[in-house]
């Protein structure tokens, strides 16, 4: 898990990099895409309901966003944290039990 | 289940508390500062090859424009010929003029040379390499080369600041358009947008009119150039009219920056 948390660490920091400096000369209609949104949508949609990793990927994207950003410390962290958690239980009670379940596994049926 | 509700709750306060704690202290500017410092030398090789690669791209998809340019410029450089020749009987006075006046921005305002790291993820800010050690103080006016107005200064760090662009929707100015001294706001769009407000509706203005800023407000310096009116909206049920505005500033291809110290 430590091991994981380094890597998110490392990746978001050069991805924050990246979209502040390389990304904002290739807007289209002023508009320029989010990798760091993108990533955690990704992580949290594709990862196993049991898993964590999205909620430190929240923690980590917050913190880099709000460094690179005109709000104080801890607003991404807490609106990226409370999303997660949010899908995760709609997730988890409502959509995930359907694709998970031993009937319909399409994770585990190879 | 009990001891698990428990720890969750101790964490959250604790994790709260600290965000207070870091933000209701220096330490929030000193891990921002620190963070920029480390990252500085990244972002300007990011920022370098993003400019290079962007030209690139564009060169490429502007190539079916070209032809229709070279033949627009053709026309026009045919009116600026006959422009020349009776502006050139203005030169001589003009150039008294300008010894007298001073035309340098130098000589104008006391100015520090800054370049931009980074664009805010939110969009509308920009990072640029000088903070309070090198005398930037908050609300310092941002123009480039040849005095178009960028925005302010927002935040200082210690070798950073934060500049709040004109096209921020937080950032409103008095401005006038040049040619018949219509007053009236100019206010942020975001993304890079602007528009001109609170015009009176006799007041008779045209596509391309020149907006430059006014000191009435006491935010930035007098004559600064902001933009062209691009899109008048005028109704006769409103009091005022609107105008979309075309900035001039552009900040992709804007590296260097001046922050003028005495305002």
């Amino acid at each position: 898990m430590t091991k994981n948390i380094f890597i998110f660490i490392i990746l978001f920091y050069f991805l924050i990099l990246f979209q502040t400096s390389f990304l904002v000369h290739f807007n289209i209609n002023g508009w320029t895409p989010n990798l760091i949104l993108i990533i955690l949508i990704l992580t949290l949609f594709l990862e196993k309901p049991t898993n964590k990793n999205a909620i430190y990927v929240a923690i980590i994207c917050g913190f880099f966003w709000d460094i690179f950003s005109e709000t104080f410390i801890g607003f991404h962290i807490l609106i990226g944290l409370f999303l997660v958690i949010l899908i995760k239980i709609i997730l988890k009670k409502y959509i995930r039990p359907i694709i998970f379940s031993k009937k319909n596994n399409l994770w585990t049926s190879t | 289940m009990r001891y698990s509700l428990v720890k969750t709750a101790i964490i959250s306060v604790l994790f709260i508390a600290f965000i207070f704690a870091l933000n209701l202290t220096p330490l929030a500017k000193w891990t921002k500062n620190f963070i920029y410092s480390t990252s500085c030398p990244i972002q300007g090789f990011f920022w370098e090859t993003g400019d290079t690669f962007s030209d690139f791209f564009k060169s490429i998809f502007s190539a079916k424009d070209i032809k229709q340019e070279l033949d627009r410029v053709k026309i026009e450089n045919q009116k600026l010929v006959s422009e020349n020749l009776s502006l050139k009987s203005l030169k001589n006075e003009n150039e008294s003029l300008r010894q007298a006046v001073g035309n340098d921005i130098q000589k104008e305002f006391q100015i520090l040379l800054s370049h931009i790291i980074g664009i805010d993820v939110s969009g509308d800010f920009i990072l640029i390499n000088k903070g309070s050690r090198d005398g930037v103080l908050e609300n310092m006016p941002i123009i480039n080369a040849q005095k178009v107005l960028c925005g302010r200064i927002n935040n200082v760090y210690a070798n950073f600041s934060k500049v709040i662009l004109l096209s921020n929707k937080k950032s409103v100015f008095d401005a006038k358009i040049s040619e018949n001294a219509t007053f009236g706001l100019v206010k942020g769009k975001g993304n890079f947008k602007l528009f001109f407000d609170l015009m009176p509706q006799e007041k008779e203005i045209k596509k391309g009119d020149i907006i430059v800023t006014t000191s009435s407000g006491g935010i930035f310096p007098e004559g600064l150039l902001v933009g062209e009116i691009e899109k008048i909206q005028k109704k006769d049920v409103e009091l005022f009219q609107k105008a979309d505005i075309k900035p001039f500033f552009n900040i992709q291809e804007a590296n260097e920056l001046f922050i003028i110290t005495n305002y």
